[in-house]
């Protein structure tokens, strides 16, 4: 069964994005999330394999995101996407549970491996 | 990355990228209302992120770059090294009136590309939506058409079961019209909210100090006028800033306050939407207007000017008053090309302006396209819808009342005197000879009324208007086609520019 993900990022773009690349390298999209708050709701309510997370978003950012979805599930499988010179904040997020990164602007093939790298 | 998918990305970057910016800019006003407030820096940090993140990624370097820089200046505060006073928070302003500018400068080079190569052109998502949408518009069209002939045959026998059913349908028939002419529907902010970061560049470029207010962004109108809108709108505005609006120094001499005003509201009047753009610079100069008209014959010695006569001579091709050539709105004021435009969508335009107090544009645009209310007149055995919009009455025509002024024939109506255009010389008809009573088609535009001479009248219908190609040696007034309820087909004549 295909593996489903969930997509977060406050940008439509960003969002159609990630799941044309991710759709088109066989894997469902569970829903999308475009706050902190919408991510860590939907991870409860969707249980996907994986979640895609943006950095910077409104109400609750990305790293509180993602200390709150480890909180519920420690073993999530989360991944960061951040912007270039964000090296600081991606650490941030790794100790608190995210398990890779990616940079934007995206490239298909490395958000793929980092994805596959993920789900193990 | 495909071509297809590429010009969807770029619709999507279109649309945040603008919301955000404007988002932007809100944040920026409400903080210079409120200075130490700095929840506001977050904000409009968030903004430039993403604008920067989707700039990247459609490979838009040099605005990627732009927007990193104005966060570089955000950072300033938001760490603290800085505090946001009145020039700071002026210069970041600036900077994201200057990244909307980038967006469309950027958004309108790719459309550019795109044309440059039609090979590997591919409509993007939303024209291709326009595409249906239209395709959609014509079969209702056909349907409508179709129903107008079985009204016709249902007023012969109104009591039948078969006339029961045709009225259900033809209910069924308005609901589904509406509906269709709704998905069309887009809200004119799309359009408005270009005008603000515009005026405060070009204000800056001029040394104009300048407050710009919008509202009624969120009123709809068709996607086919929305889109004819921009070109002719910011031209509008151009003129404003560039020839209505003083300089601070002109401004205090004339008793003003040194801020110019412009206001660009949009209201809904029955079918239509009105956006008013106004200014409260130095007006038209009608004597001046009035003096170059009367060198170039256009108007008659001793007549003044209402403010409709005025557009009506601001509009016509190639009159321009401009003594100098600015590089904000180039040679003149081009309302001609202005008018034209928003006439091919079927909107009017109206001028009230003031001198010492400003200048007001109304444009009346219509909400619902394709279908309109028209008049079917006949010549001979051709026969032309012309919009009701304009048209102000109907009256029997009388040779008698007919007198000749300077090689025109005009035509007494209530002691109005109206200059009369026969159809038949108009549309160069070659039939038979004009039957010996016609009525005569009264209408207004541009201010002026003006009498045109059918041969009959052949009822109203719901026209649907189809675009004609224009051919060479088409008559400028021939703006569409449409086919009436027996079938024959008929050639929309635009009245408005005709006078």
């Amino acid at each position: 069964m295909a593996k489903r993900i969930l997509i977060c990022d406050d940008a439509i773009f960003m969002r159609t994005m990630i799941a044309d690349i991710l759709t088109g390298a066989g894997f469902e999209i569970a829903g999308e999330a475009e706050s902190g708050l919408q991510a860590v709701e939907r991870y409860k309510a969707l249980q996907p394999d994986l979640v895609t997370m943006d950095i910077v978003m409104p109400d609750m950012g990305g790293i509180d995101a993602v200390k709150a979805i480890i909180a519920v599930d420690p073993d999530a499988r989360i991944l960061m996407c951040s912007a270039m010179g964000q090296q600081a904040l991606v650490v941030e997020a790794v100790q608190a549970g995210a398990k890779d990164f990616v940079v934007k602007p995206f490239q298909p093939a490395r958000v793929i491996e980092a994805v596959k790298r993920v789900l193990g | 990355m495909a071509d297809a998918r590429r010009a969807r990305y770029v619709t999507l970057f279109a649309a945040e990228s603008r919301s955000l910016l404007a988002m932007g800019h809100r944040s920026v006003t409400a903080w210079l209302a409120e200075p130490p407030e700095s929840s506001h820096a977050e904000e409009i940090f968030r903004a430039l992120h993403t604008v920067k993140g989707m700039a990247a990624s459609l490979g838009f370097d040099a605005l990627a770059e732009q927007v990193h820089a104005a966060e570089t200046v955000l950072a300033e505060v938001r760490g603290g090294e800085r505090a946001a006073d009145r020039r700071w928070l002026e210069g970041l302003e600036g900077r994201l009136d200057a990244l909307a500018l980038e967006v469309e400068a950027v958004l309108a080079r790719e459309a550019g590309g795109e044309a440059a190569h039609p090979v590997a052109r591919t409509a993007p998502v939303v024209r291709v939506d326009t595409e249906r949408l239209d395709a959609l518009l014509a079969d209702l069209g056909a349907m409508v058409t179709a129903r107008q002939e079985l009204d016709r045959q249902v007023a012969a026998d109104p009591f039948s079961p078969v006339a029961r059913s045709a009225q259900t349908l033809s209910h069924r028939l308005d609901a589904l019209k509406e509906r269709i002419l709704h998905v069309r529907l887009a809200p004119l902010g799309e359009v408005l909210e270009r005008i603000p970061p515009m005026v405060r560049d070009l204000g800056r470029q001029l040394g104009k100090q300048l407050a710009v207010e919008i509202s009624g962004e969120e009123l709809e109108v068709d996607r086919a006028i929305l889109a004819q809108l921009p070109e002719p709108l910011m031209h509008l505005v151009r003129n404003a800033v560039d020839h209505g609006l003083e300089t601070p120094a002109e401004r205090k001499q004339a008793g003003k306050r040194p801020v110019g005003r412009l206001t660009v509201r949009a209201r809904q009047e029955r079918d239509a939407v009105v956006v008013e753009l106004a200014d409260d610079g130095r007006g038209i100069d009608r004597e001046r207007i009035a003096a170059r008209a009367r060198e170039q014959g256009i108007l008659e010695a001793g007549a003044t000017l209402s403010d409709e006569h005025l557009l009506g001579i601001l509009a016509r091709p190639g009159f321009s008053t401009a003594q100098e050539v600015s590089a904000v709105s180039g040679r003149g004021v081009g309302l001609d090309t202005v008018v034209a435009r928003l006439h091919e969508v079927g909107a009017a335009v109206s001028l009230t302006t003031v001198v010492g107090h400003g200048s007001s544009f109304q444009l009346r645009l219509p909400t619902r396209l394709g279908i309109v209310r028209a008049l079917v007149t006949a010549i001979g055995e051709e026969r032309y819808v012309m919009p009701l919009t304009h048209v102000t009455e109907l009256v029997a025509w009388d040779p008698a009342q007919v007198r000749q002024e300077g090689g025109r024939a005009m035509f007494e109506l209530r002691g109005e005197t109206i200059p009369v255009l026969d159809l038949r010389r108009l549309l160069q008809y070659r039939g038979g000879s004009a039957p010996a009573h016609r009525p005569a088609i009264v209408f207004a535009a541009h201010g002026q009324r003006i009498a045109l001479l059918a041969d009959a009248i052949a009822g109203q219908i719901d026209a649907v208007i189809q675009p004609i190609d224009r051919v060479p040696g088409l008559p400028r007034w021939i703006t569409g086609a449409t086919v009436l309820g027996d079938g024959r087909p008929a050639m929309l004549l635009d009245v408005a520019s005709v006078a």
